[in-house]
């Protein structure tokens, strides 16, 4: 290519036909999983506002909303489209609790469906008692479920379930297949159940978007309670708060004494007003802070004294993101006591 | 803003609103009459058909999510292709540079010019959306509408829900840092100038 001949703009290659029936195909399936998401209240885009940062702090945003929307179970919010970042996020829609992995997407009709759009998340669902199954809808898969912690990935039309506890059933285009505890599901072999495996990454399809790879890690399960010790007690240990770091070369920063202070104000506020000591700790327990492990398990705490479904919600995700938690043994006692209770 | 004709406006308007209220032929007829315009933006932003199929459905979601804003001020097809510039920019500026490995392809010099023309083409364009790869994602985006598939600032900057100055100083942006980065690369340097990019 020595000398330059004229060759004019790249011409658009056609996509094929069976791409076409894909793209159709999978359309149809996320709009039937979320009719509502049709009608809603158009949103006005402002394309100049969004930059990095500000897509980075509108997904904050988001995931603040749902989590504080979040602690009035039942009330009658938008759909709302959840996206993390680089890094994985938690949060809470009604009693459902979504612990979505780095550089995922989901959007979550807090009446009773999610539809995730790429990536992978752990649903934690309340037991829905007469209420319908809530569903998490992926590409051509359906999960329906009643009350149980699950989760599903998708990579391009490939997807993936897993179940911690609890039973869910799983349709993929015509076929149905219940999945239960321990047990996991995957669309290559979809008539087929099997229990699951530590790690097992889920290939992208053939020029699939250079997603990042997904990866079924099951969550830190719960230490076994000791036999012979009676359940839970009646009223949990307050929360540990975090060992104070040796001094560092550095002065702390000031978010970190900052949330200190939160958490002092929010221990404080228990009593007058437990539900906004509640979200304010949630609120708390979203941020990297060492604050945030005590902050979580106060928030779970709290639900519990006040017999809210979310309580066991709240330890599931404490024990997955602080399995060796300062709270962590109280997490267990007092989740093997919730259990029970249900 | 180009005000679509009358009749154009009415038949886009029925069919918006018979799609957005749930009515799956509507949803059917919208989608066959618009992929093309949608792929074609997105084709041009990102410079080829990898990743497209997610990017399709998540733009045509995203006009479905739509529809009952559709006013008709514009076409149809004018506002599709907006949704579309919303999607694939906001997927560029998510993702990572990809690594683009320029000695995959051999030097290919067929006998044939009209082959000839292509291979070089194909190559020059190779070169082109690596180097895009590394700009920001609003000069690319620019650079591609205005530039790669020669549409006016003022329909770009429609497309991008932005306005003429803005769309002209990102292209002049794109172009300047493309040339600095097509210096030691001719045929990129040249393909540049003849798409007008490089002037």
């Amino acid at each position: 290519m020595t000398e330059h001949e004229r060759l004019g703009p790249p011409p658009v290659e056609p996509l094929s036909d069976v791409a076409w029936s894909r793209v159709e195909r999978g359309l149809w399936s996320r709009l039937d999983a979320a009719p509502t998401v049709l009608m809603q209240r158009p949103r006005r885009w402002r394309w100049i506002r969004i930059t990095a940062p500000a897509l980075a702090a509108a997904a904050a945003a988001a995931v603040l909303t749902v989590g504080l929307r979040g602690g009035a179970p039942g009330g009658e919010a938008a759909p709302t489209r959840v996206v993390s970042g680089a890094a994985p996020t938690s949060v809470t829609v009604g009693d459902v609790h979504v612990t979505l992995d780095a550089n995922t997407a989901v959007v979550m009709d807090p009446a009773a469906s999610a539809l995730l759009e790429r990536g992978g998340a752990w649903f934690a669902v309340a037991p829905r008692g007469k209420r319908p199954p809530f569903v998490v809808a992926a590409g051509d898969l359906v999960v329906r479920v009643i009350g149980t912690r699950f989760r599903v990935a998708r990579s391009g039309e490939e997807a993936a379930v897993e179940v911690d506890h609890g039973l869910v059933e799983v349709q993929f285009r015509d076929a149905k297949t219940r999945v239960g505890t321990g047990q996991r599901w995957t669309s290559r072999r979809p008539t087929e159940v099997t229990p699951p495996r530590v790690a097992e990454a889920v290939p992208a399809a053939p020029d699939a978007a250079p997603e990042p790879e997904i990866v079924i890690e099951p969550a830190p399960l719960p230490a076994a309670p000791p036999s012979v010790s009676p359940p839970a007690p009646a009223a949990p240990t307050p929360p540990v708060p975090p060992e104070p770091r040796l001094p560092a070369d550095r002065k702390p920063a000031p978010k970190v004494d900052r949330d200190e202070a939160a958490f002092h104000r929010l221990e404080a506020l228990e009593r007058r007003a437990p539900a906004t000591a509640i979200d304010g700790y949630l609120e708390l327990s979203r941020r990297s802070s060492r604050w945030a492990e005590p902050a979580l398990y106060a928030a779970a705490r709290l639900a519990a004294d006040r017999e809210q479904p979310r309580a066991r919600t709240l330890l599931e995700i404490y024990l997955q993101r602080f399995p060796s938690g300062a709270n962590a043994d109280d997490a267990h006692k007092l989740l093997g006591h919730l259990q029970g209770a249900y | 803003m180009r005000i679509a004709p009358a009749v154009v406006r009415d038949h886009d308007r029925d069919l918006a609103h018979r799609a957005a209220s749930g009515d799956r032929g509507a949803q059917r007829e919208l989608f066959l009459a618009q992929r093309a315009a949608v792929h074609h933006a997105l084709y041009r932003i990102l410079g080829g058909n990898r990743d497209l199929e997610d990017l399709l459905q998540d733009a045509f979601f995203e006009i479905f999510r739509a529809l009952p804003s559709f006013r008709g001020d514009s076409t149809l097809s004018r506002w599709c292709q907006t949704i579309a510039t919303r999607v694939a920019y906001l997927a560029i500026s998510r993702r990572r540079p990809q690594p683009v490995d320029l000695a995959l392809v051999e030097e290919i010099v067929p006998d044939d010019a009209d082959t000839r023309r292509q291979v070089m083409m194909r190559e020059a364009a190779r070169r082109l959306y690596a180097a895009l790869e590394r700009i920001e994602a609003k000069q690319r985006v620019a650079f591609a509408l205005a530039v790669i598939d020669g549409r006016s600032l003022a329909e770009v900057a429609e497309l991008t829900e932005s306005t003429v100055i803005a769309v002209k100083t990102r292209v002049w942006r794109a172009r300047k840092d493309l040339m600095k980065r097509a210096a030691k690369d001719d045929v990129l340097s040249a393909y540049l100038a003849e798409l007008g990019g490089g002037s």
